[in-house]
């Protein structure tokens, strides 16, 4: 990890961070709907649209360079 | 260098098991589409009685009252299952016209489970696979090639686990320079596509992993439970070596009661008959389901003696058979309302778009390089041909 940071100046959580975010959502929003009713079902609904609309922020308004 | 010839690997497997796998995977995306919606869509399209209007809280009819009733219209017919709909008051009477050929002229008669009325006298399978969501089916998970067709597809799915692997393992090096979620969508078309692959990709990650590997062991649930059959259920069987087949049958009501009182608190969600094909031939196994979310997807097979109706054991689950089905909500993704399988459909969407542009990804790099030779061919030529004049 601080090897990267050295040679590339940018380090593991600027290539991981996100996709470890999603995929923490993504095991909770499988999970909590699998192990809870109610509001768990609403926790994992909404979890798991969180991936939905971070494809579509990125795919329909594509970041300025 | 090292660096460099790890990443020529991991392409050449990300490669190579996504153009194995991307036609079958497209195939399976594709009918998966309707599947995740099969109780809403065939709600709609048989023709069933809509079931009776009732009071709630009517206890359920007993149980012989429905074998019966099916046997009167199918007399000479053996009776393989009672399937209970976790979801309507429903039960699923399953007939063949002998032990254990439930796969080959079996077909169901499905009833009210509170007033026993005959719903609908349902196809036989045979003839139901060739309907709308039998095709779905078939092509989803055997081809219509049985057994085989099942150990394919689930090969096919573990590449599918595989080129996901291979391609967080490239996503590294590609986005080391860029931001996540970039999309160069002005430079080329290629450029534009190889991005959203990227992103498409590790944005839908742990869900297609997830739903990739469930749907292998799905697969394998025959070989599974062929597994169980000869081993936990030998041992239980070893008392009865010697000993004919019943013929008379103790009462389908008391093998409920006798699995529901082993395991209070319990459903009954399958009720397989002595002589069913994933059965045994002296038992009725009772599959009970728990009343909690987790442990209403988890069935104990309790097996109750097919001539007595007493109480033979509660067997053990395996490991693997509970693995088979915790898998199954998990692939499915039916285990939380409708908004849940919109969601499903919407990332099997986009996993159809993840797939086709690979596919597209593979075809444009190899122009690329036709291209570039064809290039280098046309100013090879152009340098000999001066020479090649005079002669």
């Amino acid at each position: 990890m601080s090897q990267s940071k050295k040679k590339g100046g940018r380090g593991f959580m600027f290539v991981w961070g996100a996709p470890i975010v999603l995929g923490v959502l993504s095991v909770f929003g499988l999970l909590a709907a699998l192990l809870g009713t109610g509001a768990w079902h609403w926790a994992s609904w909404i979890t798991l649209t969180v991936l939905l609309v971070v494809i579509l922020r990125y795919w329909v308004f594509p970041l300025k360079h | 260098m090292t660096a460099a010839s790890t990443i020529k690997t991991w392409y050449w497997v990300h490669k190579w098991t996504s153009l194995v796998c991307t036609i079958f995977l497209l195939i399976i995306c594709l009918t998966g589409l309707p599947l995740v919606f099969h109780h809403e869509i065939e709600h709609w399209l048989d023709d069933a009685k809509p079931l009776s209007d009732v009071p709630a809280g009517t206890p359920p009819a007993n149980l012989d009252k429905l074998v019966n009733s099916a046997k009167s219209m199918y007399p000479g017919e053996v009776i393989d299952y009672l399937f209970f709909d976790p979801d309507e008051p429903q039960v699923f009477v399953g007939m063949a016209k002998k032990p254990g050929d439930g796969q080959v002229s079996g077909h169901a008669v499905r009833m009210d489970g509170r007033t026993g009325d005959v719903l609908l006298d349902g196809p036989p399978y045979t003839e139901d696979k060739f309907s709308f969501m039998g095709i779905m089916l078939a092509l989803h998970v055997d081809l219509f090639a049985g057994l085989p067709g099942e150990l394919f597809l689930g090969f096919m799915g573990l590449l599918f686990c595989v080129a996901i692997v291979s391609g967080v393992v490239l996503y590294g090096p590609f986005m080391k320079k860029l931001e996540f979620g970039t999309v160069r969508a002005t430079r080329s078309t290629r450029l534009k596509w190889l991005d959203l692959h990227n992103l498409l990709g590790i944005v839908t990650l742990v869900w297609a992993f997830v739903v990739g590997f469930t749907g292998v062991i799905n697969e394998l649930s025959t070989p599974l439970f062929r597994l169980w059959q000869s081993t936990e259920l030998v041992r239980i069987l070893e008392p009865y070596k010697g000993q004919s087949v019943p013929t008379e049958l103790a009462s389908a009501q008391l093998a409920a009661d006798t699995a529901k009182k082993a395991l209070p608190g319990n459903a009954v969600s399958f009720i397989a008959f002595p002589g069913n094909a994933f059965g045994s031939p002296h038992h009725y196994i009772a599959w009970m389901r728990g009343d909690t979310p987790l442990t209403s997807k988890l069935n104990t097979p309790v097996l109750v003696d097919g001539k007595t109706g007493e109480l033979t054991t509660v067997a053990k689950m395996p490991w693997y058979l509970t693995a088979l089905e915790v898998s199954r909500p998990l692939h499915f993704g039916d285990y939380a309302g409708l908004p849940l399988k919109i969601i499903w459909a919407l990332l099997d969407l986009i996993t159809i778009v993840v797939l086709v542009s690979g596919l597209y990804l593979w075809v444009a790099r190899r122009r690329a390089t036709e291209a570039r030779i064809n290039e280098l061919v046309k100013r090879h030529q152009a340098a000999a041909a001066p020479q090649r004049t005079p002669a």
